[in-house]
């Protein structure tokens, strides 16, 4: 009598199980999950904006260096109505030091030079991305922009610059991002610089009531 | 058998869906966010290596979600509040030595990566989850799974 008691206890407890893993398992798929907020050097406009984008980039990959000019000029198009928050998601068994650039690039912008040493990076990929060595762009990048090299170059190995773009992979990761760039605007994903421009035009009304342009238009004079 | 339910039951289920709760939401948190965020936390603590807290990380938050969700149903209601209140045990072990050896816990990981409370705030706090089990141990099988099923075969 107990041992039949105990199995059905057992199956019971084998069905509650089943369905909070399948929950989980569902809740992570449609990206319920939190997600942590982006350094301040990485995140640009205002807070409340009501369009919030995530950028998944890769420093060493084309359509994101594409990408971040597309975002440079929305943010300047529409700047006060977009938030955009850059993540990491370098790919580092293709491209070897995509990881050591993100972390130049978070160190730069301790120093305050995020978005120009990112420029940088973008712009001169072709030079970097298939180094066999460790690329000298690195430090003529911090150089021409009057970086602390010293101190950039001991921040870049320190374990929570380290951590700080593992998690923002693992984020990644735990998103489905599986190329790059990836953009989440207002949670919905766009895959590639196409898609996000899709996505723009139809976020294009929600914009047009905080400022009067469409996406692609100069800023008035 | 007993069909009169008194106050005992009553604070006992109570403190049965207190401790469930707690289990489930610090469950659900942590199994949304990457394991890794839960790992770096662990590792704070300077007891395990990275490998052990990764491994920990990925096992914990569903060991608290399931322990938690049979709590809440009563399923072994008596295993499952005795297998939190030992969890609850490990944890304040793991707080005590780091408050002890003053080690900068920013993020306990209790409750996934945000911020938390200080040390000393959550030990006492997980203090009050723990007497909260043993009520749950000792008070809750009224409104419970384990319940249903004896007054079941009783009927049959």
């Amino acid at each position: 009598m107990i041992r039949k008691k105990n199995a059905r206890l057992a199956a019971l407890a084998g069905l509650v199980m089943f369905l909070s893993t399948l929950g989980v398992l569902l809740a992570r798929q449609f990206n319920m999950g939190p997600t942590r907020p982006a350094p301040g050097f990485r995140t640009f406009g205002p807070a409340d904006a009501p369009v919030q984008i995530l950028e998944y980039s890769d420093f060493a990959c084309a359509a994101c260096r594409k990408a971040a000019t597309a975002t440079d000029e929305m943010l300047k198009i529409y700047s006060g109505v977009i938030r955009l928050q850059f993540k990491h998601s370098p790919w580092v068994n293709i491209h070897p030091w995509s990881l050591d650039a993100a972390a130049y690039a978070d160190c730069a912008g301790e120093q305050g030079k995020f978005k120009e040493y990112a420029a940088l990076l973008f712009e001169s990929q072709e030079k970097w991305e298939k180094a066999k060595e460790k690329p000298k762009e690195f430090e003529a990048f911090a150089r021409d922009l009057n970086l602390d090299w010293p101190k950039l170059e001991a921040c870049s190995a320190a374990p929570e610059t380290r951590k700080r773009i593992k998690l923002d992979m693992a984020e990644a990761e735990m998103k489905g991002v599986n190329s790059t760039p990836t953009f989440f605007i207002n949670g919905k994903r766009a895959v590639g610089l196409d898609q996000f421009l899709e996505q723009a035009r139809k976020f294009d009304n929600l914009l047009r009531a905080g400022r009067s342009r469409p996406v692609g238009e100069c800023p008035e004079k | 058998m007993n069909l009169k339910t008194d106050v005992k039951d009553i604070l006992g289920l109570l403190a049965r869906l207190a401790v469930a709760g707690v289990f489930v939401y610090a469950g659900i948190l942590k199994l949304l966010a990457p394991a890794e965020e839960f790992a770096y936390a662990i590792e704070t603590y300077k007891v395990t290596g990275p490998g052990l807290s990764l491994w920990a990380a990925y096992i914990i938050p569903w060991l608290e979600l399931y322990s938690g969700l049979l709590l809440a149903a009563g399923i072994f209601t008596r295993f499952n509040a005795l297998f939190c209140g030992a969890m609850l045990v490990f944890f304040e072990a793991l707080l005590a030595q780091a408050w002890l050896r003053g080690l900068p816990v920013t993020s306990c990981g209790c409750f996934g990566s945000g911020s938390s409370n200080s040390l000393e705030y959550e030990f006492f706090q997980n203090l009050v989850f723990l007497a909260l089990a043993a009520a749950a141990f000792r008070y809750s099988r009224r409104f419970s799974a384990d319940a249903a099923m004896d007054a079941a075969e009783t009927r049959l």
